[in-house]
């Protein structure tokens, strides 16, 4: 399956003679050649032989269409000789003028131009935010009024994948933390006699920040994401619209259930990080001679059910904030896959700056 | 099976393999089986057009002839080689020698149309750039998509993106192409128009076509050869020329596809 080009001086013009089966695989070194013969030769006629080409893919025809199409002086025109009827109906099935014209890339709007989309992307973003917080509200003052609006079977479907299959998840981090938080702040504390007060330091911080930021962290970047791109593919297959058509409200069937399973679940595994961050902390512990009943003492000394509370309310509202604004980013995805890998990427950083956001809120007005 | 004859397609020969050969076939997903025992050759230069109800397996037949999915037992031989048997390697080399057209066009979302047409010539290809461009504009060209080139495919409505599939299937200048309903949500005009561009790579380079369709028209004008799946049987129930199958088939549910008889009809006519 080869081809190949030979070029010979006949006369005044040049003569190129193609041979074999020109297709995808074998066109570039021909191309290549005949067209540097076409420019080694600007001044003189081109005759191109053809009566040796058996077979000429799309590639193929390119390539011949390649070389009539070439702006060349009237005594230097490039001319085919004896291409078989077949291939040369292909060819002239198509006008070269049609592609004098480069082609046309992807648009790509200028700097300043896509300072000032991303400016308004932004500004719409906040207000579509807005105008989807007013929805949900109004939708779940409906469902609390009325009966029947809440489907609670979804709600525990999205409360047991999101919740209880993240637990295992959730153990790890929690135990890792309250683990290094514990020996480094061990070993500081060593060299000033106070390594009881560590577990002042870790039981304040596990329970009133650490436990509810980390928890929903990985609940952001596993459910968040997971609600952004479910209803975003929902969105691409137009099943929310089919929802609309229906005249129900997309936020009641898709957004609500998810908002309520996250704000059930994110607190209860906060819980289980809080829980499991202390026992790492206090396995630590041992190691600096701080038995269990000491850590446990020293624990309720240090901390209050209030900072427990503030935790596990912390927790609440940053779980309704991830799947708030997985659900939002899901259901204003475009058209495309790529829209969903969008939405999805948004979806997680959001939520994971406002959750930052929220627990700084939190830190300056619960001293 | 009703079998009709037909004459073969252009350029079929005995003495070269056929394009595809499809040997006692048995395929479906897990426990539940869309085909048996099928049993069908499509020659070199042929049109075949495979057809059957919603459900009777015409895609999957599609994606296991392409080396998708493994059938359950029997064989494929795409030019005499099996793609079943064929290690990854040479699996994947039999598969470059088919362009395929999928039902939605599966065009890649983060590339415009003419990168999506040009990327099997950029993988594969030593050509350059200018000349990648050219031969992906002229496919467009063909498919009547060349205002298109720019765009990307969430601009496109589904027919668009169809023809941009097949424009992309024929890039790498593959002897046999596989197109999973093309003519589906096309106006009628770019229809016919697809139709004749099919005949016409047929008729010049001879390219083997695999047409899975429901479109009657474009039945009658490309078709050498119509395989009919049924789902309730789960075999081959005719084959043989579209014209031929719809004036001479005894089998109610052949005469009822084709003369677009709904149920109620044939049912009321058989009582």
């Amino acid at each position: 399956m080869t081809a190949s080009a030979t070029e010979q001086i006949a006369g005044d013009g040049v003569r190129i003679e193609l041979r074999g089966r020109i297709t995808a695989y074998t066109a570039a070194p021909l191309w290549r050649s005949a067209l540097e013969t076409l420019a080694r030769h600007p001044g003189r006629p081109i005759i191109v032989d053809a009566s040796q080409v058996e077979y000429a893919d799309n590639v193929g025809i390119a390539l011949l269409l390649d070389l009539m199409r070439r702006d060349r002086a009237a005594t230097a025109k490039v001319e085919i000789r004896d291409l078989a009827s077949n291939l040369a109906a292909l060819v002239q099935a198509f006008d070269s003028k049609d592609f004098t014209a480069a082609p046309r890339g992807r648009l790509s709007p200028g700097i300043f131009e896509q300072v000032g989309r991303a400016t308004v992307q932004h500004f719409r973003y906040v207000t579509q935010m807005a105008d989807f917080v007013g929805e949900c509200w109004v939708e779940l003052r409906q469902a609390l009024t009325r009966r029947g609006r809440i489907n609670w079977g979804d709600v525990l479907d999205i409360a047991t994948e999101a919740g209880a299959n993240g637990v295992p998840v959730v153990l790890l981090i929690g135990f890792l933390m309250g683990v290094i938080i514990a020996f480094q702040s061990g070993l500081v504390a060593r060299q000033f006699g106070a390594v009881i007060f560590v577990v002042n330091g870790v039981g304040f911080a596990l329970l009133r920040e650490l436990g509810p930021l980390m928890t929903a962290i990985v609940f952001a970047g596993r459910t968040g994401a997971a609600f952004a791109a479910q209803i975003g593919t929902q969105k691409v297959n137009e099943e929310v619209n089919a929802i609309t058509t229906f005249g129900l409200s997309p936020i009641q069937f898709l957004v609500l259930p998810r908002l309520i399973a996250a704000v059930m679940v994110v607190p209860l595994l906060t819980v289980f990080a809080d829980v499991v961050g202390l026992f790492g902390a206090a396995l630590v512990m041992l190691t600096f001679d701080i038995g269990f009943v000491q850590f446990y003492n020293q624990l309720l000394q240090a901390v209050t059910a209030w900072d427990f509370g503030l935790g596990i309310v912390k927790a609440a509202v940053f779980g309704l904030t991830i799947a708030a604004v997985g659900c939002q980013r899901g259901l204003a995805t475009g058209a495309g896959a790529t829209s969903v890998g969008l939405s999805t990427t948004s979806a997680v950083v959001t939520s994971i700056v406002l959750i930052i956001v929220i627990d700084g809120i939190f830190s300056v007005f619960t001293v | 099976m009703q079998t009709i004859p037909m004459q073969a397609g252009v350029g079929a020969t005995t003495e070269v393999p056929p394009a595809i050969s499809v040997r006692n076939l048995r395929m479906g997903y897990g426990e539940r089986v869309l085909l048996e025992n099928a049993s069908f050759d499509v020659q070199r230069g042929e049109i075949v057009v495979i057809l059957g109800g919603s459900g009777s397996g015409k895609s999957s037949l599609m994606k296991n002839i392409i080396g998708l999915y493994e059938p359950i037992a029997g064989d494929i031989l795409i030019a005499g080689r099996s793609i079943v048997k064929a290690r990854a390697r040479e699996r994947n080399e039999l598969q470059r020698g088919l362009g395929v057209m999928y039902q939605s066009g599966a065009l890649f979302g983060s590339l415009t149309v003419l990168e999506n047409v040009r990327f099997p010539l950029d993988q594969f290809t030593d050509l350059a750039l200018a000349d990648k461009n050219l031969t992906a504009r002229m496919l467009l060209q063909l498919v009547a998509m060349g205002y298109a080139e720019s765009l990307m495919p969430a601009e496109l409505s589904g027919g668009m993106l169809k023809r941009a599939g097949i424009a992309r299937a024929l890039a790498l200048g593959c002897d046999i192409l596989l197109l999973d309903e093309p003519s589906a949500g096309l106006d009628p005009i770019t229809g016919a128009n697809l139709d004749q561009t099919i005949l016409s790579l047929r008729k010049n380079l001879g390219l083997t076509f695999v047409v899975v369709t429901h479109e009657l028209q474009s039945i009658f004008t490309i078709a050498d050869r119509a395989i009919m799946l049924d789902p309730v049987s789960r075999s081959i129930i005719a084959e043989g020329n579209p014209g031929d199958l719809r004036a001479r088939s005894t089998d109610h549910r052949v005469r009822q596809f084709f003369n677009r008889v709904p149920d109620m009809a044939t049912d009321t006519a058989e009582s």
